[in-house]
């Protein structure tokens, strides 16, 4: 062992003991240091997505999935996004005579043939149910369906031509389009 | 390779489909299902009125018809506004495609709904078609039905069509034979029309 190895503990206990004694500091540093900070200008906020726009840079899965979204936006039925005028709507009423039924109601193009989406009401003690439907100007088939089961026409409306389905149906015309 | 492209094109295409799924169809029959979406989707596509054909298949289904037969109907429904949309013209409204395409299946020639619009170019043809479709339902032969429609299209307002078909189903009520009543209030309305020009008829 050296003189030099032997005196190595002591320097460096000596270094320690330097460095563990407290810096003495100016008492203005903190000031200047936040005078600084201060005077930096902010980052913008969403500073990484700037980062991205300007330099952007996609996984292969990403661009995929972007390229997706993009032609779903572009693509979707242009409708949803160019609203047109709603037509003006008319009050259709629909009677249904049914002495010994204990529920009608009337299905067709205009509540997507639901058996439960517009019961009629008892309208008088003589069997007579009715419904008030606002409708859109056109031309829509329907029929009556009697305790959820039977199918009928209205006997007061015109037939829909052709029977696709086994059941006759109605027509109504409301006026107004154009 | 090419299964690649294909997973590439669905993955890009599906929030297309996602978008134009309706979610009607799913009290549709699933075994017909995808062919109904599939034409509606066309129909969509070609500017028809696809809401007809779900229509057209959700009755089907509150009917509990089988699919084959909710498909064939779709399918025939289809067709018939597609050929109603070439008679009338592609400014016709959607109501005029349906109307058309219900003449059609009433019996009406794509002839008679492309002399419509020619005898009525800037006015809606839903009320005449719609009477047309409704005489033939009452059982006025469509040839008559058509001839009554259109000698009224040029001097008929909308109420003057329902006017007649109202007659004309009175008088078949009353036990008039359907094609008779046609002719008979047919020519009472030209016989109108000459006195309120001042003509003797």
């Amino acid at each position: 062992m050296s003189e030099h190895d032997r005196d190595l503990p002591d320097l460096i206990d000596r270094v320690a003991r330097t460095l563990r004694e407290p810096v003495a500091t100016d008492g203005a540093l903190d000031a200047r240091i936040m005078a600084r900070v201060l005077a930096a200008p902010a980052p913008a906020a969403g500073g990484a997505w700037w980062r991205w726009l300007r330099r952007p840079a996609l996984s292969p899965l990403g661009a995929i999935g972007l390229a997706a979204i993009l032609a779903g936006v572009l693509l979707a039925p242009r409708v949803r996004r160019t609203p047109a005028a709603r037509p003006t709507l008319s009050e259709v009423q629909f009677v249904f005579v049914a002495p010994r039924a204990s529920s009608v109601s009337v299905v067709g193009d205009f509540n997507d043939w639901n058996l439960a989406a517009t019961p009629l009401a008892r309208a008088g003690a003589a069997g007579v149910w009715s419904v008030s439907v606002p409708l859109e100007p056109g031309r829509y088939t329907y029929a009556f369906v009697v305790d959820g089961r039977r199918w009928a026409a209205d006997p007061d409306a015109p037939r829909a031509a052709g029977d696709d389905f086994g059941t006759p149906n109605s027509v109504v015309l409301v006026r107004g389009a154009s | 390779m090419a299964g690649k492209l294909a997973r590439l094109a669905w993955i890009a295409l599906w929030p297309v489909a996602l978008a134009a799924q309706d979610p009607r169809l799913g009290r549709v029959d699933p075994s017909v299902r995808d062919s109904v979406a599939a034409l509606a989707d066309s129909a969509r596509v070609e500017g028809l009125p696809a809401n007809a054909l779900i229509e057209k298949a959700l009755e089907g289904t509150s009917k509990q018809a089988r699919g084959p037969v909710i498909l064939a109907a779709v399918r025939a429904l289809a067709a018939e506004l597609r050929s109603a949309r070439s008679a009338l013209g592609s400014s016709s409204t959607t109501a005029e495609v349906a109307a058309g395409a219900a003449a059609l299946h009433s019996g009406a020639r794509p002839t008679d709904l492309a002399d419509l619009r020619l005898r009525r170019p800037a006015q809606s043809l839903l009320v005449p078609l719609g009477v047309l479709s409704d005489l033939v339902a009452r059982g006025v032969p469509p040839d008559s039905a058509s001839h009554a429609v259109l000698a009224l299209a040029s001097r008929a307002a909308d109420e003057d069509y329902l006017a007649f078909r109202r007659e004309v189903e009175r008088d078949i009520a009353l036990g008039a034979p359907p094609a008779a009543a046609a002719a008979v209030r047919l020519n009472a309305s030209a016989r109108q029309a000459l006195t309120a020009h001042g003509q003797k008829p």
